[in-house]
């Protein structure tokens, strides 16, 4: 009942307001200077599909922030700089509420994923300074090139529920990063410790840098780092990542803020529609094909990077 | 490693527990002030220092050439005094300065609670990473077109 109400009215619903959202129409308003659409049409339609997008994010596994600045900077009328404050504090948002149960229960980790953020914070504020000062074409090319780069990553990078570490390293033993959760699923306790911990601190400055210059969450990047290459339990990254993208995103966010490129009248909405999705999302979760809607999002996502890429090249 | 049973114990440190606690109050805190200087705003219950359509008209320009021309909020702008405070627009920017507020003010209970635990090495961190948010906070780090 539930899947069948997602294939019937959440999916259409994203397509639907995709081509509702005449990407002629944000052209030619940019052309004018003008917008021809009443802003308040603007600004619930971003509310509905912050929300909508926040349903399909949570089922198909991956961060709002990545799915909604290339898709809003592609079909909403708003200038790129807007979107990507918005994206960061949609990010952020997310990250925050999500954050305490996840705490609670051990599953996100502050001794994992404090130094990972201090690297990445100083590198997504530089980010950030970076991606405001580039024009606006070089920012949606660039763009485009990192979105089919996240597509190809979701569709190769595979995953581990239980890695094994057999000896941690020496930073890792120096900073104490070890843990241990209650798995619910299988009602079992899981210890884990983690290896490569310098190779991953230079990695989480590249992903902070990124992350801050293009106003995306880096949930996409943060959890494979933590799970195939630290060798964390695939929960204890997925929860850590958030954490680690509720600093990143706030560092970079005042950037974007003392910039002036946060209005409230664009980043409120989506903000608000994203985390009441999100939830919603949460609770179809257990219940519903999650493989399919992830193909349907990674479609839309190419989608979206093409766009930017050719958006940015000056041909679409 | 995997062990069987749920074992009657906390997977959690006092760190991560006061982190938590302060995170949920502040989470909780900025959905409400959000929703409501949205409310203020959009409905124009106070007074406007831009209006909305005004916004609305410009929002395809850069944040340099928008804020040459109509002067919106930014950085701090919203708190200059109680006068320029007293707006709506003014009110639900400020809720959102207060959400890039949240992970500081998370991470000054994790500063204490460290300190408390004599855990020098995350002391540090966590004082590095405050450090980082206020410079960024701060507003001398700025770009632009």
């Amino acid at each position: 009942m539930v899947l069948k109400n997602i294939r019937n009215w959440i999916i259409p619903g994203v397509f639907g307001l995709l081509l509702f959202l005449n990407p002629e129409m944000a052209s030619a308003a940019e052309a004018a200077g003008v917008t021809t659409t009443a802003w308040w049409v603007w600004v619930l339609a971003l509310f509905v599909f912050s929300f909508l997008l926040g349903i399909v994010a949570v089922l198909a596994g991956v961060g709002g922030g990545v799915l909604f600045v290339p898709i809003v900077s592609g079909f909403f009328p708003f200038h790129i700089d807007y979107v990507r404050g918005a994206g960061l504090l949609v990010a952020l948002a997310g990250a925050l509420s999500a954050g305490p149960p996840l705490l609670r229960k051990g599953m996100a980790d502050l001794k994992l994923g404090l130094p990972m953020a201090l690297v990445g914070s100083v590198s997504s504020i530089a980010g950030a300074l970076v991606g405001l000062a580039m024009p606006a074409k070089n920012v949606e090319f660039l763009l485009g090139i990192v979105i089919l780069g996240i597509t190809a990553i979701m569709l190769k990078a595979g995953k581990s529920g239980y890695p094994e570490v057999k000896e941690p390293d020496a930073l890792s033993r120096m900073l104490g990063i070890s843990g241990c959760y209650f798995e619910e699923f299988g009602q079992h306790e899981v210890s884990w410790q983690v290896h490569r911990t310098p190779v991953a601190t230079v990695l989480f400055l590249i992903i902070g840098f990124i992350g801050g210059m293009f106003g995306l969450g880096a949930g996409f990047a943060n959890v494979p780092v933590f799970n195939l290459l630290m060798g964390v339990p695939l929960k204890v990254a997925v929860a850590t990542s958030g954490l680690v993208l509720s600093i990143n995103g706030s560092a970079a966010a005042w950037v974007y803020m003392f910039n002036g490129a946060v209005l409230p009248i664009i980043a409120v909405p989506a903000v608000g529609g994203m985390m009441l999705g999100s939830k919603i999302g949460a609770k179809l979760l257990p219940k519903v094909n999650t493989r399919t809607i992830r193909m349907i999002v990674i479609t839309i996502l190419a989608i979206a990077g093409f766009r930017s890429l050719l958006k940015g090249l000056g041909i679409w | 490693m995997v062990k069987e049973g749920k074992p009657d114990k906390l997977y959690a440190d006092s760190v991560q527990l006061a982190y938590a606690k302060t995170l949920e109050f502040v989470s909780h805190a900025i959905i409400i002030v959000m929703a409501l200087g949205f409310i203020l705003y959009i409905f124009r219950l106070l007074p406007l220092t831009v209006p909305v359509e005004t916004v609305a008209a410009n929002w395809h320009l850069n944040a340099t050439k928008l804020q040459m021309k109509i002067h919106h909020h930014s950085g701090w702008s919203c708190f200059e005094d109680v006068h320029t405070f007293m707006h709506g627009d003014a009110i639900s920017y400020a809720s959102v300065v207060f959400l890039s507020m949240a992970t500081m003010v998370c991470l000054a209970t994790a500063t204490i609670a460290f300190f408390k635990e004599k855990n020098r090495i995350y002391l540090l961190i966590t004082i590095l990473q405050v450090l980082v948010l206020l410079v960024a906070a701060s507003g001398k780090l700025t770009s632009g077109h």
